[in-house]
C-alpha cells in the first residue's frame, strides 16, 4: 500500500463523496414529499387517481434505476427537459427512491392495530386527527427504519450518476484508479468513505428511532 | 417533440440480442450466487474464527458499498495484474456481490433451523456434515425462498450497470444503436418496458415458487 | 458386534456420571436392559431421565462411566475427530430416538422422512426403501399420509411417523424419550397404541414418561430417578403400587394429586 498516495488523494476524495452525500440528501429530502404524495393519491375517492398511483410505483420498482437515469438524462431532451448531471441525478434518485418509501410508509401504516383507529374515531377525531395524533406517532418508529434502509440504498444507487459525469465518489474513484495505477489504494479510500456514510447514516436512523418510540420505555 | 420508434424497429434484433444476453447472465448469477451464497453461509457458521471471520468481513464489505464501484475495482484493479475478460469480470462482479446478500439470508435461515433436527439426524445416524447437507440446508432453502426471490429480483435490474464495463448486454447494446440513431429517448423506454415485463415474470415466478415451497416448512 | 451372546445386556451403563457446569445432573447411574425388555423411568423433572435417556444416544456427552450397546463401547474416549465421529454414527444406527417434540423433517414428505436413512445411510435403493416405508407406516396406520408434509399432520401422527422413521434403520433398541407429553389428552392414545405393538413384538425399549398408568401396562420393570440417582427399581407392579421408598411414594402420590386436578377440568 502507498501511504503517500493515499494521503494525496484523500482531499480529492473527500470532496467527492460530499457531492455524494448532497446528492442522496436532496434526493432523500424531496423523495419524501414525492412518497407522502403517493400514499396520499392511493387512498383516493378516485379509482383512476389510486390506480395512477400504483401504476407508477409499480414501473418505477420494476425497472432499472439506472436505466430511469439514462432515459431522463440522455431521453429527458426529446420531452424537452435538459437537466445538468447534478439535477438530474437529485430529481430521478427522489422519484425512484419516492415509489419506494411510499411502500415504506404505507406499510409502517398498516403495521398499527385497526382497534387503534377504531378507537380514535369513536371519539370523534377526523380521518386526518386520527392520522396526525394517533396512527402516525405509533407507526414513527418503524417508518423511520425503513426509510433509514432505502437511505442507505440511495447513497450507494448514487454511485451510478458517475455515469452521466457526476464527479461524485465512484466517479472519482473509478478516475484515479485509472491515472495512478493503484487499484487497491483507491479502492480502500473509497470504499472506507462510503462505509463512513453509510453508517453515519445507520447512527442517525437509531438516533430518531430512539427518539420517536421512546413511549414505548417511558 | 415527436417520436419515431421506426429505428428501435430496425434494431430489434441487436435488442434481442441483448435481452438474450442479459437474461444468460442473470442465470449464471442467479446459480453462482446462490450456490456460493449456500457455501459461504455453511463455511461462516461452521468454522473456526480464523476462517470465518474474513469471510464475514467480505460479505460486510460487499453489502456496504456500491455495486458499480466493486466493479470499477475488479475490471481496473484484476486488469492489471490477470488478463480475464470484462465478461467474466461482470459476472463475477455481479456474482460476489449478490453471493454476500444471499450468504447473509442463508446464515439467518441456518440459524432459524431448531437444534431439535440437528439433533433427530444425529440420533438417526447421520454424521456432522451429512445432516448440515441433507437436513439443515434444505429447510434453510425453503425458508430462503421469499428473501431469495427478492434478491434475484433486483440483481436482474442490476445486469444493467454492466454496462459500464463494456458489457454486451442489453443497455450497452442499445447505447451502440443509440450512437448511430440518436433516438435515446425510444430506445431507453423501451429497454425500460423490457425490463418492466421481465420484472413481471419474475415476481409471477416467485409467487407461484412460494406457494408451492410453503407445505415444507 | 463379534463379542456379544444371547446373554449379553442389550444396554449397559457402568457408573454414568454427567455434569452441566458445576451441576451433577447424573450422579453414578448403573442400568442393564436384557434384550427384549421394555423399561420406564419415571420421575419429576429435573430428575436426569432425560439426560439419561439422551446419554445412551450420546447426544449428551457423558463426563464419567461407561455405555455399552449390544456389547459395544459406546462412549470412546481413545477415539477423537473424525474417527470418533464415524464410530457414533455407526452406533446410532442401531438406536432410535424418539423425542418430545417429533421433529420431524418439515421438508421432506412424511414417506420420505421415514426412508432417508436408510437409502443414505444404508444405501438402500429407492424401491426397496419406498416398500420398507409404506410396510412401517402401514404398522403405524398413516400408509395414506405417506406423500404429505408434516406440517399438514396432527401431534400424534407426526409421533406416529417419528416412531416409524425411527424404526427404519432396524434398530435394536428404541428410546422414547417423552414421546406424548407435547400432545394433546385426546392424541396420547394412539400413540401408545403404536407402542404397546412394538412392545407385543418384542422389541427392546426404554421409555421417559409421565404417563404413569401406560408404563405400568407395558413395562417388564420401572424405574424412579430423583436428582440424578435411581432411588428404586423394580417389577412395575412393585413400583407403583408398594414402593420402597418414601421418596417414589411422595413423587406418586403428587403425580396422582396433579392428575386429579387436571382431569376435573374437563
Amino acid at each position: 500500500m502507498d501511504i503517500n498516495l493515499m494521503m494525496e488523494i484523500t482531499p480529492l476524495l473527500m470532496k467527492a463523496a460530499w457531492i455524494t452525500i448532497d446528492i442522496s440528501a436532496r434526493a432523500l429530502f424531496f423523495g419524501f414529499f414525492i412518497a407522502s404524495a403517493l400514499v396520499a393519491l392511493r387512498t383516493s375517492r378516485h379509482v383512476p387517481i389510486r390506480w395512477l398511483a400504483r401504476a407508477y410505483i409499480s414501473v418505477v420498482r420494476g425497472t432499472p434505476y439506472f436505466v430511469q437515469l439514462l432515459l431522463v438524462f440522455y431521453g429527458g431532451p426529446a420531452l424537452g427537459l435538459r437537466l445538468d448531471p447534478f439535477t438530474c441525478g437529485v430529481v430521478v434518485g427522489a422519484f425512484n427512491i419516492g415509489a419506494y418509501m411510499s411502500e415504506a410508509i404505507r406499510g409502517a401504516i398498516e403495521s398499527v392495530d385497526s382497534g387503534q383507529n377504531e378507537a380514535s374515531r369513536s371519539l370523534g377525531f377526523g380521518r386526518l386527527a386520527t392520522l396526525q395524533h394517533i396512527i402516525l406517532p405509533q407507526s414513527a418508529g418503524l417508518m423511520i427504519r425503513s426509510i433509514g434502509v432505502l437511505a442507505i440504498i440511495l447513497v450507494k444507487n448514487s454511485s451510478l450518476v458517475s455515469i452521466i459525469s457526476v464527479v461524485e465518489l465512484t466517479y472519482q474513484a473509478q478516475r484515479l484508479i485509472g491515472s495512478t495505477y493503484k487499484p487497491l489504494e483507491v479502492f480502500t479510500l473509497s470504499a472506507l468513505m462510503y462505509i463512513v456514510i453509510i453508517y453515519a447514516v445507520m447512527g442517525i436512523v437509531e438516533f430518531l428511532y430512539r427518539r420517536a418510540t421512546r413511549y414505548t420505555y417511558l | 417533440m415527436e417520436f419515431d420508434f421506426s429505428p428501435v424497429i430496425t434494431y430489434f434484433p441487436t435488442l434481442i440480442k441483448g435481452i438474450g444476453a442479459t437474461l444468460l447472465i442473470g442465470v449464471v448469477v442467479a446459480l453462482l450466487s446462490i450456490l456460493g451464497g449456500q457455501i459461504v453461509a455453511v463455511i461462516s457458521l461452521y468454522t473456526r474464527k480464523a476462517v470465518n471471520w474474513p469471510l464475514r468481513f467480505l460479505i460486510w464489505l460487499f453489502m456496504t458499498t456500491p455495486l458499480l464501484l466493486q466493479l470499477y475495482f475488479l475490471y481496473f484493479g484484476l486488469g492489471q495484474w490477470v488478463l480475464i475478460p470484462a465478461i467474466a469480470v461482470g459476472v463475477l462482479g455481479l456474482g460476489f456481490h449478490y453471493m454476500a446478500y444471499n450468504a447473509d439470508i442463508f446464515i439467518a435461515t441456518i440459524k432459524s433451523v431448531s437444534n431439535g433436527q440437528y439433533e433427530a439426524s444425529r440420533s438417526l445416524g447421520f454424521g456432522h456434515l451429512a445432516t448440515i447437507f441433507y437436513i439443515i440446508l434444505p429447510q434453510a432453502f425453503y425458508r430462503a425462498i421469499p428473501q431469495l426471490g427478492n434478491n434475484m429480483i433486483i440483481m436482474v435490474k442490476d445486469i444493467s450497470v454492466l454496462s459500464a464495463i463494456g458489457i454486451a448486454e442489453l443497455v450497452y447494446l442499445s447505447q451502440y444503436a443509440i450512437s448511430v440513431t440518436f433516438r435515446p429517448f425510444e430506445f431507453y423506454i423501451t429497454i425500460a418496458a423490457i425490463y418492466y415485463l421481465i420484472n413481471i415474470l419474475m415476481e409471477t415466478g416467485q409467487s407461484w415458487v412460494e406457494r408451492r415451497a410453503a407445505a415444507r416448512k | 458386534m463379534t463379542t456379544a451372546t444371547k446373554d449379553t445386556p442389550m444396554v449397559e451403563l457402568k457408573g454414568v456420571k454427567k455434569r452441566f457446569g458445576d451441576l451433577e445432573v447424573l450422579k453414578g447411574i448403573d442400568l442393564k436392559v436384557e434384550r427384549g425388555k421394555i423399561i420406564s423411568i419415571i420421575g419429576p423433572s429435573g430428575s436426569g431421565k432425560s439426560t439419561l435417556l439422551r446419554s445412551i444416544n450420546y447426544l449428551e456427552v457423558i463426563d464419567e462411566g461407561s455405555i455399552l450397546l449390544d456389547g459395544v463401547q459406546v462412549n470412546r474416549p481413545d477415539l477423537k475427530g473424525l474417527a470418533f465421529e464415524r464410530h457414533i454414527n455407526h452406533i446410532r444406527q442401531n438406536m432410535g430416538m424418539v423425542f418430545q417434540h417429533f421433529n420431524l423433517f418439515p421438508h421432506l414428505s412424511t414417506l420420505d422422512n421415514v426412508t432417508l436413512a436408510p437409502r443414505k445411510l444404508k444405501g438402500m435403493s429407492a424401491g426397496s426403501a419406498r416398500e420398507l416405508g409404506m410396510e412401517l407406516l402401514e404398522r403405524v396406520g398413516l400408509a395414506d399420509k405417506a406423500s404429505v408434509y408434516p406440517s399438514s399432520l396432527s401431534g400424534g401422527q407426526k409421533q406416529r411417523v417419528a416412531i416409524a422413521r425411527a424404526l427404519a434403520m432396524r434398530p435394536k433398541v428404541m428410546l422414547f424419550d417423552e414421546a406424548t407429553s407435547a400432545l394433546d389428552p385426546e392424541l396420547v392414545e394412539e400413540v401408545n397404541l403404536v407402542m404397546k405393538r412394538l412392545a407385543e413384538e418384542h422389541m427392546t425399549m426404554l421409555i421417559v414418561t409421565h404417563e404413569m398408568a401406560f408404563a405400568r401396562d407395558v413395562s417388564d420393570w420401572a424405574m424412579f430417578m430423583d436428582d440424578g440417582v435411581v432411588v428404586e427399581q423394580s417389577t412395575p407392579d412393585r413400583l407403583f403400587t408398594n414402593p420402597d421408598q418414601e421418596r417414589t411414594r411422595n413423587f406418586l402420590r403428587k403425580h396422582l394429586e396433579s392428575q386429579a386436578v387436571a382431569h376435573a377440568h374437563f
